[in-house]
Order: structure tokens, then sequence, then C-alpha cells
């Protein structure tokens, strides 16, 4: 649907009666679309109740505008109805009147008593029949934003604009006003755009979230679309399956501008020492057993070693924030998901480029599949009788989680579903869910499985909840997994901290794989303040053999979790490539028809190869060969194009030229 | 529905009567002691030999003829306390109404325009320093009459507190409602009616109470000075020919006068204020 209410990069700068000026909103840019419910988030005093002063025209920016229908926004008027937060009725008169007062006013064009029926049916509406004559004063505060909300409806908005609306009222109030908000504006198709700091009130109401930062200069720091369902129940998006993931990504992200705020002062001030640039280091992990380098690193001593004397680790809830964290210069890197520098520098699902580099793979394999217990019941041992599964049942589509989109688990899901004939996008449904959260999700029955790294399948397989059809041995056996990330303007700002940060890590790595140390890795993976599972389904693929809860004997893989050996750590290009057609072919990102000039940008071979040689290690390079995997495919890196074409299922696929400096250019 | 068989209407028995008049009793007795020992010190005080002013029973039968008799008009200034203070009521009731109405206008206008509060508040704060009685002579020469002047001064006295405190009911509107007006584009009446008179009549009713006891305080001394008919020169006719009774007996009229004034106001501000907004 086209764009209804957009707001065009809008500033407000308010001047201090000391002769300063505060930026309370900077460059802020919404598209809305008809009947979206919208709902701005943030910290008290970001703005948020400015910005919606400035789409109501009772405040006008600085800078910018904001256009409703095509037209520009210049001052109030009552096709973007506001209900305030302190509700705004006038007190001498009585509800009725205050409701007829906007009726007669805005629809004075309709004979009266056509308006009067109108004021009549809002009245109804909101439940009010039996406080019709009486005065705001006499009414409770619940009672007195239903009046506000139907004075605002019964005018017919184009846009309804809510300040807070539910924010003075007791827990039990605002819940069924929630409800019944949610029903009038389902019913009378309006757009809506509400102020409030209530997450999950944000969650039941809105089809997106915009979250602001804090002033001065607060901005739009992230957008989350909430694909609950309409017409939804409390208790139903209380259990659908995204429903924590998205509350922690929001809670996160406030907390998030909270510590900004405290740490404003002591940011960017890099520590340069042992002829380094930078030696204070904050390190996004995700807690995986195949973290495991990094915590080696901390507490081996490793980045010590190089001089990296001021390193943290910093757990993070999910792989967007990782993503979020290292594009926002929060952390200066982190270890992401093999796909995810390519990504992030390409621009994936519409968001902003941000060259990210990976100069180093820190594992490979490590991954499975798991399906829940039903499924397995159902007799479904195999992809084939998975199809078999899913086509005796075609009203229930399987939901399964991955943990990002330019995540192997994502890409090599969606490859193994189609090659196992299921279109991973119309036989399932696939949805993003932090891989820490997996277990709780197949538990609750919100999914019916899963890709995702260890621990957390063999905990579900402990737990009994569901088996393993697939490991990422059994797909493609040795692909990458987690890599190195961080932005490529900081490996050029910090050269020789990025080299010092690959040779720990690289040697951090080394020591993960010889296995006399697996036990006491293990140990440190089990603290709480890093992966804080247990050990007993822990061990599983790391140490012990692997158990995929099927019947069949636990078997021995030592390349289960791989960190050094094979030539593990080279950023090769070849598997780059891979992971481009795969985003290009499920449509996260285009396909660079200058592939190879991306894949020498974002997969530094040349930083890899330094740190190699100033430790001594020799042959660490991978070869340049063709791919095999376990449908029998070959994957050729001469010719992607005519793979891409070649593959059965896929979206549409976009092809293009991507110049980076210009696509960065363009957004400074 | 279930009735109560004993809810029986309340009948007017004599018990009621009994205990209502204890409740009032309460009330009635510190304020009847109060005015017996002032009344005692008085007669006391004035029943020395060397006293100058009438003991209170003396008053009392020195203008007996008043108190029996307010109604006689025997022409000339020479009429009963009646008419003196109706007199004095018709000249502030002029004024006062003349001040309320420029006043209420007036405080709109500075109200609703930053640039006509800037350019007339600092005026009107000189202004309204001034004694009623200091307008007299000027209004005098260019009135050249004594009854338009005397209903000048109850003009120029009582119209600034209606005028400061009509302007700080409109500036003191509440931001909301103003931006109901806004939203809902309310005309320029609409706004008027529905929105600035009932959030700004508590104001101006604060502002015409203050007016009224003012004015009633410049009346008196105004007819003092300009003669003729009225409580004012009553008083000091009554000086000029020694009658000091008469004095007590006219002071008295002019206090329940006064009262009587500020009670009349209050009950119409309690008939036409809305129920939500009165104040304390």
């Amino acid at each position: 649907m086209s764009v209804f209410v957009e707001v065009d990069h809008v500033d407000r700068i308010f001047s201090m009666p000391n002769g300063n000026s505060y930026v309370a909103l900077r460059n802020i840019e919404l598209k809305i679309r008809k009947g979206e419910f919208v709902t701005l988030i943030g910290h008290s005093g970001c703005g948020k109740s400015t910005l919606l002063n400035i789409v109501a025209g009772l405040d006008q920016p600085t800078h910018g505008g904001v256009i409703l229908e095509g037209r520009q926004v210049k001052e109030p008027g009552p096709d973007r109805m506001v209900v305030f937060q302190n509700y705004s009725l006038l007190p001498w008169l009585s509800v009725r009147e205050n409701i007829s007062l906007a009726v007669n006013r805005v629809m004075n064009k309709l004979p009266q008593g056509e308006r009067r029926s109108i004021v009549e049916h809002h009245i109804d509406m909101v439940g009010l029949r039996h406080a019709a004559d009486k005065r705001p004063g006499q009414l409770s505060g619940g009672m007195k934003q239903r009046v506000a909300i139907a004075r605002a409806l019964a005018i017919r908005p184009k846009l309804l604009l809510l300040d807070e609306p539910f924010g003075a009222l007791d827990a039990l109030t605002r819940g069924g006003l929630q409800e019944q908000l949610m029903k009038i504006c389902e019913e009378s198709h309006v757009t809506c755009i509400m102020v409030t700091h209530d997450v999950d009130e944000a969650l039941l109401l809105s089809d997106r979230i915009v979250m602001l930062t804090n002033g001065p200069e607060a901005h739009v720091g992230q957008i989350i679309d909430v694909p609950f369902p309409r017409p939804r129940s409390r208790m139903d998006v209380v259990n659908h399956p995204n429903y924590y993931s998205l509350r922690s990504e929001i809670v996160y992200f406030l907390n998030q501008q909270k510590r900004a705020k405290k740490l404003k002062v002591q940011h960017a001030t890099a520590i340069a020492r042992n002829g380094l640039e930078k030696v204070n280091l904050e390190l996004g992990f995700i807690p995986l057993t195949d973290c495991a380098p990094m915590i080696v690193a901390k507490e081996k001593g490793f980045f010590q070693k190089h001089g990296l004397e001021e390193v943290t680790l910093s757990r993070e809830p999910s792989w967007k924030a990782i993503a979020e964290g290292v594009a926002t210069k929060r952390l200066d890197a982190a270890a992401m998901v093999a796909g995810m520098p390519l990504g992030m520098t390409l621009g994936m699902n519409g968001k902003p480029p941000t060259p990210v580099i990976t100069a180093l793979t820190l594992s490979r394999n490590g991954n499975a599949i798991t399906l829940s217990k039903r499924l397995f019941d159902q007799g479904v041992r195999t992809l084939a009788d998975f199809k078999a599964a899913i086509a005796r049942t075609p009203d229930k589509v399987p939901t399964l989680g991955v943990v990002h989109p330019s995540s192997m688990h994502n890409l090599m899901l969606r490859y193994w579903l189609a090659a196992g004939g299921i279109d991973p996008d119309r036989d399932v449904s696939l949805t993003v869910i932090p891989p820490a959260q997996m277990v709780s999700n197949l538990k609750a029955g919100n999914i019916d499985g899963y890709c995702a790294g260890e621990p957390w399948n063999s905990r579900a397989v402990h737990e009994g909840l569901g088996f393993v059809i697939a490991t990422d041995l059994d797909i493609w056996q040795g692909h990458c997994e987690k890599v190195l990330g961080v932005r490529e303007d900081w490996a050029n700002q910090y050269p020789q901290t990025h080299l010092a940060l690959v040779k720990a890590l690289l040697e951090a790595c080394e020591y993960c794989d010889d296995r006399r140390n697996r036990q006491e890795i293990l140990d440190l993976l089990c603290q709480p303040e890093y992966v804080g599972s247990e050990a007993v389904y822990t061990r599983p693929g790391f140490i012990d053999s692997y158990n995929r809860g099927d019947g069949t004997a636990p078997q021995m893989d030592l390349h289960y979790n791989q960190f050094y050996v094979n030539k593990t750590n080279c950023p090769d290009h070849v598997e780059g490539l891979w992971i481009l057609t795969q985003m290009a072919r499920w449509g996260i990102t285009s396909f660079p028809r200058n592939w190879i000039e991306i894949l020498e940008r974002v997969r530094r071979i040349d930083v890899f190869g330094q740190a190699a040689r100033e430790l001594g290690l020799q042959d660490m390079g991978r070869d340049r060969h063709p791919i095999y995997l376990f449908d029998g495919t070959v994957f050729n890196p001469d010719d992607p194009i005519q793979y891409l074409k070649d593959l059965p299922i896929k979206r549409e696929t976009r092809i293009e030229e991507i110049s980076l400096d210009e696509l960065v250019g363009a957004r400074s | 529905m279930t009735a109560r068989l004993d809810a029986r209407p309340k009948r007017f028995s004599s018990e009621n009567l009994v205990s209502m008049l204890g409740k009032q009793a309460k009330v009635l007795y510190p304020p009847a002691i109060a005015l017996l020992i002032f009344l005692v010190i008085w007669q006391a005080l004035t029943s020395l030999p060397s006293a100058t002013l009438p003991s209170p029973i003396q008053t009392v039968e020195e203008t007996w003829e008043l108190i029996i008799n307010p109604f006689f008009d025997n022409g000339g200034n020479d009429k009963g306390l009646f008419w003196q203070v109706l007199t004095s009521l018709q000249r502030v009731a002029l004024g006062y109404t003349l001040a309320a109405i420029a006043g209420i206008g007036l405080g709109i206008l500075i109200g609703t325009s930053t640039f006509m509060f800037r350019a007339l508040d600092p005026i009107f704060q000189v202004l309204r320093t001034v004694p009623p009685l200091a307008w007299l002579p000027i209004s005098l020469a260019a009135f050249q009459q004594a009854n338009p002047s005397a209903i000048f001064v109850i003009f120029i006295t009582a119209i600034w507190p209606i005028i400061i405190n009509t302007a700080e009911g409109v500036r003191q509107i509440p931001q909301d409602y103003n931006n109901v007006a806004k939203v809902l584009r309310l005309s320029r009446t609409e706004y008027f009616f529905k929105i600035l008179m009932p959030a700004t009549v508590p104001y101006i009713f604060t502002g015409l109470k203050i007016g009224i006891g003012l004015s009633w305080l410049a009346i008196v001394a105004a007819e003092m000075l300009i003669g003729g008919v009225g409580i004012g020169f009553f008083i000091w006719d009554a000086w000029n020919s020694s009658r000091i009774s008469d004095i007590i007996i006219a002071i008295i009229y002019v206090g329940l006068v006064g009262l009587l004034l500020d009670w009349l106001v209050s009950q119409i501000a309690r008939f036409v204020v809305p129920e939500e907004q009165k104040q304390g």
C-alpha cells in the first residue's frame, strides 16, 4: 500500500532562554501506510510527544515536514485527532456535550439528526450510556479516557494520534481499554500513531514499533515489525513464538539507550598502548558452544599476550543485537554468523548497508536441525518423511525457528528443505528466534523445530522435547560457521589492533581444537556469565559422542565443533560466494554482479594471511575448489549466476552491480 | 426490588426542631457572646466622665427615630437611611456595571493577545495603585458635575482587579483545552463560549468580588466630598452637625450593606460558575 503519512526528515530545535538551542529531534524519517498502527517508544524526554505534536500540527518542525496524503501538515485539524494523555475533556460539559462539540463542529455539513446519532453511537461504542449526562469530574480515569477516545473516533479522523493514552490508568483498566481500542481500530480501519513506554502495550497493539534514541538529537534507532496476525487477543500475542524475542529486543534497545546515556562520557576514548591504537575492546558474543574461542582468548590470556589488555566480552541477547551493536559502534567487534558481514555490507532486508569485514573464521560445523517429539511420534525420521508429514496436514503449516536471516542455520535449513522439495517460505513458516529461546519455544509448542547451534539441540534431546533429524555434517561437512566481524572503518582506523585481535583469536582457536583442553573449556562455557548451560547437554559433540535422540546409538564425531584443524580459519571466498548465492536465492540481498570485488573487500584473506605469518603458522590458506553438498549438486565458484539460475526452488532474485562506496556515501 | 419497611419520609417533629436549633446554637453562640462583650466594653469606656463618644445605649436612644423609620423623606437631604443607602447603591451599581463590562472585555483582550498584554499591562499596573479619591478632582474637572464624577470614581476603582483577574484567567486556560480547540478548529465564537468563558469565569468572579468591595469603600469617601444624598454625605453631614450617634448607626449600615453586596456576588458566582470550575 502507498504511503499515507510521511514524516520527512524532521528536525525540531528549541531555543533555550539562555541563548543556546536544544536539538530535540534530528532527522526523523518515517513512512506510515494506511490502516497501520505505529507505536513510538523510547525513554522519557526522547521527544516522542514532540514528534506526535508535530504530526498533529500543534508544533512545527524546525526543518523537514509531515505529509498526510500528499499534503503538508501546517496546522492542527480534525483529520488528525489527538487523544491526549490527560484526556483533555472540557470539565463543564457532560460526556454527551463533549462528544457533540467535536461532532457538531467537524461534521457541520450533516443534518442535525445524523450528527446526534453519531454521538449516541459512539457513546454506546465505549459503553458509557449510563454516564452520558455526567460531567468528567464524576467519572473515573478509565471512563474519561473512553470519552476521549469516543470523541476522537466520532469525527472519523484519517489519523488517530494517541499520547500515552493509558499511562495514568491502573493495570486492569488499561488492559480492558487496550483491547477495546484494538477492536475499534480494527473495525474502523483507522491509521494510528501511539506514544507509549509500555513494551507489552506496544507489542499488543502495533504493526510496527519505532524506537527512538535518547535526546538530545533523538532519532529513529530501530523499527520492529510486529508480525502477529489480526484480530489479536492478548493470550495469542503472548503465546506467539516471536513474542519474547521481540519483547527482549525492545527491552534490550531501551536498556542500551539507558546505558548509552551513562557511557556517553567514557565512550569513544580509545586507549592506545603496546603499539596498538586501541587496547580497550568491547566484543559481542552469543551464548553458544562455538563462542569458545573468544572466551578462551579472554580467560587463557591470548588477548593479553597480544597487547589487548582491556577486553570486555558482552553477552548479547540475539544476533540482531550483535549486528546492531557493531553497526552503531557500541561493539568494537563480535563473533558473527557467517553471512552477517556480507549481509550487513550489502544491506539485507532493506537495512542501510554498513561495510563489515571478516578476517577470521572462528569455527566450522556445530549446528543441527531439531524437530519436535510430536513429529517424531508421527514417524518422521528423514527429510522425505517430513515432506510427507507436511503433505498430510495441509491446513497446518509447521513453524521452524532460525537464529538470523544471514546465518548458516537459515541458509542451510532452507537449502536442506528445498533439496527435499519443501519450499521454506510456503510449505513451512520460518521465524527468527534467538538461539537460547529455541528450546522454550519448542516446549511451548510455538515452533515445530529449529536449526541452531549447540548446546540447544542437545538440550532438546536431553529433555526429550525433540530429536535431531540432521546435523550440518550431513548437509555440508566443514562449512564455515562463526566469523569475527568488525566494521570496515574500524579496521581502517585501528589496523594494528585488528591484526592483534585476529592473532589472539587464531591462537585461541588452536587451543580450542586440542582435545586435551576441551574439559577445561567446557567448564568455562558452563559458567553463568558465558553460556551458563549445564555440562550434561553441553558435552555431546563437543567432548562426548553426539546423541540425536532418535533411538540410534550416539556417534563420536571429532569434527562436530571444529575450531582450527583442516584449515578452519581462513575466510575463503568460495564459501562467501555460496553464501551470496543463497542470500540472493531467498531474497535476503541482491546478488552482486561484482561479487569478486565484494568478497575481496569483506572476506579479508590479506589480514588473515598476515596474522598467520606473524604467528609462524604455515599453509593456512584454503584451496579454491568446488563445494559438494549432500544432495549431490556441486557449487562451481566460477559461474555463480548460472548456479543461481539452475536452483529449482527460489524467490525472485535480483542481480545487480553493487557499488559500496556509492551506497555508503549516499547515507552519510 | 426490596423496600425497607421503616423507610418512611421524615416528619417535621419537635424533636428535630430542637436538635436543629442545638446545632445552630453552636454556630450562633460565639459571635453573640463576642458582640455582647464588645458592647459591654464600649459601654464601660463611654461611661467614663472624660468620654467623648456616646455609649451604645445612648446611641440607640438618640437614633431611635432613624432606626425604626428608615423610609421617611422630608425632601432635600433629609431622608431616611434606606434612601441614603439606596442612592449610594445606585451610583455603585452604575459604576460597577460599567467597570465589569469594560474590565472583563479588557481582561480578555490582554489575556488572549500577548502584544496587547505587553502594551497595556505596565500602564494598568501603575494606574491600579492610585487611591480612589485621587481620581476625584480630575473627574470633577472632566465632568463638571458631582454625580458622574462619583460614578467614575467607582468605575475606576473597581475595574483594575476585574481586568487583572480576567486576564490571568484567560492566560491560565490549560494548554490542553486550547489544543482541543485547535485540533477541532473551533470558530472564534465557539472558542469564546465553549472554552474561554467557562474556563475563565472563576477568575472573573474573583475579580468581581474584589471590585464590589473596593467600590463600596470608594463610594463612602467620594460622597463625603461631593455632597447631596448618599450614605457618605450623610456621615459627613452628621459630623458637621455633631450627631455622633448618627455616624455610628450609619457606619453599621455601611458595614452591613458591604457584607450584603459581597454575599450577593458570591451567590451569583455560585449560580454561574460551572460545578467543576469551583475553586477551593
